[in-house]
């Protein structure tokens, strides 16, 4: 399995996909206890020293726990001392925005959410807000109307939404979110009927972002999370990507950001790594000729 | 490794049973009160209730004047019992460490080391409060932490509803800007020196250190320091494992209102309990006595046992302490009983001073001469002059 990070080498710079294009790659949360097990960290590494050896492996992470709980501005900043300079994140938007909306009490949690995340904002090195809707979200109008009360709320923040009701995959959701300069998330999912498609649309000219969210379509029915993202890309599938998808993105942004959500027993990271070395594989390829 | 604690709660637990049987109360001020008894008092009461004043203890007659619309329903020991089982039947499966509280709709359950099974500690938890909206009705709070301390804390900061986490390692930034009578342990007559002399948050207080902190509050004050720092190793018990504490009841057959009588039965409560504790060789750090009156109202007196003791000619003075602060109403009392808990290990150390280190000798030389007695002769072979009187 992957080496203990304590003898790994200096986190990878963003890698050049495009001539002007740096993607960065890493995964969906790092402070899993079981990637201590699976040789990730070093044995026994409690939570609160994770980040700083995840990221001497990668150069950006994005939060997930923030869908849990409401980023507090404090906490935000203890974090930045952990990571180097140039270390960037996403962060997802907390769940009573998303899944568990309150009707009338949303916009305060949008605000809350601004304050939160502001210490990010301004050191420079928050990449995305990442807004997942849940499965059930589909595209009628109040929920159009929502969203678009959502994305005001947000305004200013650099905001990546990604769908999961087919409903969406329309090209006046694209126009719209392009005319906002709002990233459409592409993601990686198991090939089932009712799970939004894999496309290669890019709708912000500043980032695209990708989440790779494993094949497993017989845990993904499971609905446990511990079998949905059990998952280990083969390099085939992951050149699926290198190969054609990636560099058709990259040629249409100034940056992306890529992460993997299969983070059972440390797949994630080593499938991220996979993922590095493909694309430096291609560029320094490209370099060559 | 860190651990991780899930604290579930359901806030105002009698009034939440109550409601998931008779959802026309939802929305509704509702007290849980004995309403035929004279005198009767307020045993628990819903957000509604509560925001209209009404308090834990009130007389019903004043939480009628306070509250026009309320409803008042009979407590019903039984009922809350049976949810506590049902909370703690679907927390058992995630793991044997859970914690249930005594009927008050709180337990604890350490799911350190089960990601793997279930995944991470936060959808363990979210799971739990789901199960327990959807399967029983009730929609607790639930924290995740460390340790149990900052659960519990992190628990009373969202009450009445909601959930929160605190990080492995956050737990002293999380404590510092907190107004201090959030945190468990702190009691009392500590809080009131600490209002005396303006200290009423954790920073400022934690600042002293524990020594300065010792000063302030006249006693060794090196628990409270690592309490405000958020330290707390304490385990969360195995669900099979008896509360480590001694607890003792009496029922009296015609219900009693001299203390005298009262003394006398609790003298031999406490030479029990005593003996019980120095068979498990452990001491108790407090003592608390129950009174349940004729009408149906419960009044529960602490003290604090300094030095920890497990000595009958210790204990007693305690007791009996506890007993009068109980027992301040003129209804008679039914039912006593007697705790002692915060059992540790005896110190190995005797007090610093020549005459308390005496006392403290004699003391020991005349309750071991009394358990040689007893182990020889029964239980019942020798007592204190005080347990005969009454």
């Amino acid at each position: 399995m992957a080496s203990s990070a304590a003898s790994s080498a200096a986190p990878s710079a963003p890698l050049d996909t495009a001539p002007a294009c740096p993607l960065r790659v890493g995964t969906s949360g790092y402070a899993y206890l079981e990637w201590s097990d699976a040789g990730f960290y070093p044995p026994g590494t409690p939570a609160r020293e994770m980040l700083a050896l995840y990221a001497r492996q990668f150069s950006v992470t994005e939060l997930n726990y923030t869908w849990y709980q409401m980023p507090r501005a404090g906490a935000m900043e203890r974090m930045l001392p952990k990571v180097p300079a140039d270390f960037g994140f996403a962060a997802k938007l907390t769940r009573t925005m998303t899944h568990e909306i309150d009707p009338h009490g949303w916009r305060g949690k949008a605000v809350q959410f601004r304050d939160g995340i502001a210490p990010l904002m301004q050191a420079g090195r928050l990449l995305s807000v990442l807004i997942q809707l849940p499965p059930t979200f589909e595209r009628n109008a109040a929920n159009r109307l929502y969203l678009a009360h959502l994305l005001d709320a947000l305004a200013g923040l650099p905001l990546a939404v990604e769908f999961r009701h087919r409903t969406w995959g329309v090209a006046p959701v694209f126009d719209e979110l392009q005319r906002r300069r709002v990233t459409l998330v592409a993601v990686d999912a198991p090939d089932l009927p009712y799970l939004f498609p894999t496309l290669d649309v890019v709708t912000n000219p500043d980032l695209f972002y990708i989440r790779f969210h494993g094949r497993n379509a017989r845990g993904w029915r499971s609905g446990n999370m511990q079998k949905q993202f059990d998952y280990l890309y083969s390099s085939d599938e992951l050149q699926q990507w290198s190969r054609t998808i990636i560099p058709k993105m990259a040629a249409r942004a100034h940056s992306g950001i890529a992460f993997f959500n299969n983070h059972v027993r440390a797949q994630a990271p080593l499938n991220a790594k996979m993922l590095m070395a493909e694309l430096c594989t291609r560029s320094s390829g490209r370099a060559l000729h | 490794m860190d651990r991780n604690i899930i604290h579930i709660n359901v806030a105002d637990f009698a009034v939440a049973v109550e409601r998931r049987l008779d959802r026309r109360l939802t929305g509704r001020p509702v007290i849980i009160a004995p309403e035929g008894a004279a005198r009767a008092v307020v045993y628990d009461m819903s957000e509604e209730a509560y925001r209209a004043g009404v308090r834990k203890g009130m007389p019903l007659a004043r939480a009628g004047r306070l509250c026009r619309d309320l409803v008042i329903r009979p407590p019903q020991p039984a009922r809350y019992e049976q949810a506590m089982a049902d909370l703690l039947r679907h927390a058992l499966p995630y793991s044997p460490r859970i914690e249930p509280g005594d009927r008050d709709g709180h337990l604890f359950v350490d799911v350190t080391g089960t990601s793997r099974l279930f995944g991470p500690a936060v959808d363990v938890a979210r799971r739990l409060h789901r199960q327990a909206w959807k399967e029983l009705g009730l929609d607790p709070i639930w924290s995740l932490a460390a340790n149990k301390l900052i659960a519990k804390v992190a628990s009373r900061l969202v009450k009445p509803r909601g959930d929160y986490i605190v990080p492995p390692g956050d737990e002293a930034a999380f404590l510092a800007p907190l107004p201090v009578w959030l945190v468990p342990g702190i009691e009392g007559p500590d809080l009131i020196r600490l209002r005396e002399l303006n200290l009423t948050r954790v920073h400022q207080i934690v600042g002293l250190g524990a020594a300065r902190l010792a000063v302030a509050l006249g006693r060794p004050a090196a628990e409270i320091d690592a309490a405000l720092r958020g330290i707390d190793t304490s385990p969360v018990l195995a669900v099979d494992q008896a509360a480590p504490r001694v607890a003792l009841d009496h029922t009296f057959g015609t219900d009693v209102h001299t203390l005298p009588v009262m003394e006398s039965r609790l003298h031999i409560l406490v030479a029990t309990a005593g003996r019980r504790l120095r068979q498990q060789g452990r001491v108790a750090r407090r003592l608390a006595v129950a009174a349940d009156y004729s009408d149906g109202r419960r009044c529960v007196r602490q003290v604090r046992l300094e030095p920890p003791t497990a000595n009958d000619l210790a204990l007693f003075p305690a007791a009996r302490r506890a007993l009068h602060l109980a027992v301040s109403r003129r209804t008679r009392v039914r039912h006593l009983r007697l705790i002692c808990d915060r059992l540790v290990f005896p110190p190995a150390q005797l007090p610093l001073f020549a005459e308390e280190r005496q006392a403290v000798l004699r003391q020991n030389r005349l309750i071991t001469a009394m358990d040689k007695i007893r182990d020889r002769f029964g239980g019942q072979a020798v007592r204190m002059g005080s347990a005969w009187a009454g």
